[in-house]
């Protein structure tokens, strides 16, 4: 039975009609439209869906959307300002770190959500960190370049999306 | 030539939309009233279907459809033989096969009408050993109307000689006397390697959507590689014209092959017809690992050679088991044998390649197409030779090494062979400091191999390109952005053509009905193919552009040259005019309409004579690389540790040095990964590890650490490619594998010619070798 449900995403509020049963990866994306979160695996070992609840990475394959009520969602859309990119983003840019881009929404936030609590990481802190998120074009190594380089300009907290 | 673009890492054209997650992906489309797709798939992997009943399927509220084979055209696809339907009629050949589709309202409902659709089937026997299959004695024929199936005309290729049980295809390559090379010999070694059964593992599933548009034209949308063999392979089982079939392919996360052979479209496509509804229909996870891998292979090897290395004989075995259906594995049974010819002298040879059957699930392409496995096998027979004669692997190598202007095995010119160079310096940088042998339970040792790869020849690609007044070129290509970074190499030769910034190109592809021909982003052809035809675009749009500057300037349209927006006169560039100024205001060049330019460009290849495999042109080019790696193997886990990694290719001019080391970084680690980690465990035919947890794939944790890996490009033109341009993609993994092989027995003392390498594989062999 359906139900209403409001959710805040990328600091903005929506009203959705769904099921209980609804994942709130496919709620994201099918009813909101914000299709940067990808679905990999339905079984939460890929990462690709990967979103912050309240800046914590989640798997959105994994969550009921219900269960994101009252929580601030984040997705990859949020990211940026109007003004520029997230300087994660922008790192992934100018250090390679992208090839076919399936994993790169859920590889970004999962970066960020380290940075927002270690703003300092070793490059071993770096990879355990992101040890959840696959990926099966890149090899990882510009991936942590780009990390990195965003630490080592000390950035890491640069414009909270959350709202 | 000064290159103001091309060998520059200019930014990737589709990062920022990427990383933004404005980037679309097969499965970020919705269309009204879309309906849910799922597939009923075979439990056996090799039997009757009896009969099928549907009806409680059809009246489950919410189901719009429900079909089975007969449903479908009597149509059977495939890539060098058409073996498969895409829902099966009468037989089941391997577990997971379709046998039927449901389409309805939301993917739970159309899961709940599977489990009513009541299948009886009378199980056959399967058999699941390639050389067990391959035997004449093989009882189980797992298509005994083989010889009615058709095959798509490849010049080349024969169907096998009787009596050779599952044996769909083969093909050989001979050259000079055998017996006589293997009587000179001074040493003969002979060995039998495998290669197991991996997969893909894009984070993409598979996914394909389909309906009819208002003009009745069917549109599919998919995570196809290859518009060039879908399509007309949908135009043929529908029996629709070109015109009226659409295959779009917006971003594909990722495909190394597994891709090439999806013929979910076609179930689509049928449901969508009879729906008259859009139909998606997404595989899972789970059904992804349980069909669709890479190829098995059995691979022998017996080499002749002289006291200092010469190779003088050598006899190729190369087993391919392609699962139920020959797909892609077909033309891996030719195209192997490229690999196999590509890098070394060997004056009495003879391949013999075999596609068999087996109750598999059907493999398909996987990077490297057969390169990968031929090398894991020669590469290590080098290593083993050297060993014998007391000789180091390089000198080995170095001594049988093709020469640019050698005719090779195959009867073809080698035009450049960057080997060498890249041996040399991943030699230097591996250094020859003694490494620490043992320390506690972990024992090291080095490797080095050496691999090559081919072009494939003979394809098309057609390339569209158009000037406009805004100081903008589009250009728009028929080939799949799979992730490789095509699009960024069409935008820099246009840009290089005509002297303009990177920036100020568009780029356009993804859509049969609006963008030019081409075949499929595989084979390592898209730099070269894709490049050539670019090129020969932009000269047909300055045709038009200088036909109509030469009458502004008063000067013959063969002495004008563009750059900077600008045409202007060789040798006068005083005189020049802006390309904007050509234009009405309206954006058209009066007299002309549009500045606009075709090219094509198809590789011309010299077929191979079908009894001995012999061409002066078989394939485009070759690309070349080498790999250096020190390991650390723990003797009591099993575990093998990458100390220490270099790899140098040659890749003929890179276009984008950096996307050159995403190649390379990536297709390292999933070479490494191939060997050490992954392993699709089956059992009477069932895949038994179809999730990420049970099938590893490396992550961050498993790659090694930044300062201990090194990537150099060592690259030598060619100067029939683009800007000298070969390839690379595929031809990165060629001597991973073989290189870590030797540096595992220079650690424990023990040859493995059977891959994986996985950690209780190799604890097992260590355990072994205790006793």
């Amino acid at each position: 039975m359906k139900q209403q449900v409001w959710l805040k995403v990328n600091g903005a509020d929506y009203e959705v009609f769904i099921e209980p049963s609804r994942l709130l990866s496919e709620v994201l994306r099918e009813d909101l439209g914000f299709t940067g979160s990808k679905v990999g695996c339905e079984e939460g070992e890929c990462g690709a869906c990967t979103v912050l609840l309240d800046g914590a990475p989640v798997r959105s394959c994994l969550i009921l959307a219900v269960q994101a009520k009252g929580k601030a969602i984040t997705t990859i859309e949020g990211l940026a300002s109007e003004e520029a990119l997230h300087p994660l983003q922008q790192a992934f840019i100018d250090h390679f770190a992208v090839q076919c881009g399936f994993c790169t929404p859920g590889m970004i936030l999962t970066a960020k959500a380290l940075l927002d609590v270690n703003p300092n990481p070793t490059e071993e802190e770096i990879r355990q960190a992101l040890a959840g998120n696959l990926c099966r074009c890149t090899g990882y190594i510009k991936i942590i370049e780009a990390v990195l380089a965003v630490k080592n300009k000390g950035k890491a907290t640069d414009g909270d999306r959350q709202g | 030539m000064r290159l103001a673009t091309i060998g520059k890492s200019v930014t990737r054209i589709d990062a920022p939309s990427k990383v933004t997650g404005q980037a679309r992906y097969a499965e970020d489309w919705w269309e009204h009233g879309t309906l849910y797709a799922r597939i009923l798939r075979s439990p056996h992997p090799h039997a009757r279907i009896v009969s099928i009943d549907i009806s409680k399927a059809l009246q489950l509220p919410g189901v719009r459809a429900v079909i089975t084979g007969n449903d479908m055209p009597d149509r059977r696809m495939g890539i060098l033989v058409l073996d498969q339907y895409p829902l099966a009629r009468d037989i089941v050949r391997y577990v997971g096969e379709p046998v039927a589709a449901v389409a309805a309202d939301s993917p739970d409902t159309a899961e709940d009408a599977l489990a009513l659709i009541e299948v009886i089937y009378e199980t056959e026997q399967a058999v699941f050993d390639i050389e067990s299959a391959m035997s004449a004695n093989c009882r189980v024929i797992i298509h005994p109307d083989l010889g009615k199936h058709s095959k798509l005309s490849v010049t080349g290729i024969r169907p096998p000689a009787a009596g050779k049980g599952n044996v769909f295809l083969e093909w050989h390559i001979r050259n000079g006397n055998l017996d006589q090379g293997f009587k000179d010999a001074e040493l003969i070694v002979e060995n039998r390697y495998t290669v197991h059964r991996i997969n893909h593992a894009c984070i993409e599933t598979h996914m394909a959507s389909a309906c009819i548009d208002p003009d009745g034209v069917l549109t599919i949308r998919s995570t196809r590689q290859g518009p060039g063999i879908g399509k007309p392979h949908a135009c043929r089982f529908f029996d629709l014209p070109a015109s009226r079939v659409r295959m779009m392919e917006p971003y594909i996360g990722g495909s190394f092959g597994g891709k090439a052979d999806l013929w979910i479209e076609l179930i689509a496509a049928r449901l969508a017809q009879i729906t008259k509804r859009p139909v998606r229909l997404t595989l899972t996870r789970k059904e992804v690992f349980e069909t669709v891998s890479r190829s098995n292979f059995v691979i022998y090897v017996k080499d002749g050679v002289k006291k200092d290395g010469t190779l003088i004989a050598r006899d190729i075995r190369f087993i391919v088991g392609s699962g139920a259906y020959s797909q892609m594995s077909s033309a891996i049974v030719r195209n192997a044998g490229f690999a196999a010819v590509g890098t070394y002298r060997t004056p009495n040879f003879h391949w013999a390649s075999y596609g068999v059957y087996t109750n598999l699930p059907p493999s398909t392409a996987f990077r490297g197409f057969g390169a990968p496995e031929v090398q894991w096998a020669i590469e290590q027979q080098m290593d083993v030779i050297a060993e014998k004669l007391r000789l180091q692997p390089v000198e080995v190598r170095q001594r049988n090494l093709l020469h640019k202007g050698d005719v090779n095995v195959q009867g073809q010119m080698t035009t450049g062979i960057g080997a060498e160079e890249c041996l040399s310096r991943v030699e230097e940088w591996l250094g020859s400091q003694p490494i620490e042998k043992k320390t506690g339970p972990w024992c090291r040792g080095r490797g080095i191999a050496v691999g090559n790869k081919y072009t494939v020849a003979a394809t098309t690609s057609c390339v569209n390109v158009k000037v406009h007044p805004e100081n903008r070129l589009e250009v728009c290509h028929g080939l799949d952005e799979i992730g490789q970074g095509i699009n960024t190499v069409a935008a820099q030769v246009v840009a290089e053509e005509f002297g303009v910034a990177f920036e100020d190109v568009d780029v356009r592809w993804g859509d049969t009905m609006t963008m030019p021909y081409d075949w499929a982003s595989m084979a390592s052809r898209s730099t070269w193919q894709l490049g050539h035809a670019a090129r020969l675009a932009c000269k047909d749009a300055k045709r038009r552009l200088f036909e109509m500057a030469g009458q502004k300037l008063g000067a013959h349209p063969d002495d004008l040259e563009t750059s900077g927006w600008k045409v202007f006169v060789n040798k006068c560039p005083y005189r020049s005019i802006p390309i904007r100024e050509l234009f009405s205001p309206v954006g058209i060049v009066p007299g002309v309409g549009e500045i606009f330019g075709q090219g094509e460009y198809t590789e011309p290849k010299i077929m191979e004579d079908p009894e001995t495999g012999q061409s002066p042109k078989a394939a485009t080019t070759y690309m070349y690389g080498a790999c250096g790696v020190e390991i650390a193997v723990n003797e009591e886990t099993g575990e093998i540790r990458i100390e220490r990694l270099v790899t140098a290719y040659d890749m003929g001019q890179p276009i984008n040095p950096r996307m050159c080391e995403q190649q390379i970084e990536g297709g390292v680690t999933q070479a490494i990964g191939g060997l050490l980690y992954e392993e699709l465990l089956t059992e009477e035919g069932v895949v038994k590890n179809s999730n990420f947890l049970d099938y590893k794939i490396s992550g961050t944790m498993e790659t090694p650490n930044l300062a201990k890996m090194c990537s150099i490009l060592a690259p030598d033109p060619d100067e029939r490619g683009p800007f000298g341009a070969k390839a690379l993609g595929e031809g990165v993994l060629t001597p991973i594998a073989p290189a870590i092989g030797t540096a595992f027995y220079n650690a424990t003392g023990l040859r493995v010619t059977d891959q994986p390498l996985t950690r209780e594989r190799v604890w097992r062999l260590l355990k072994e070798r205790k006793k």
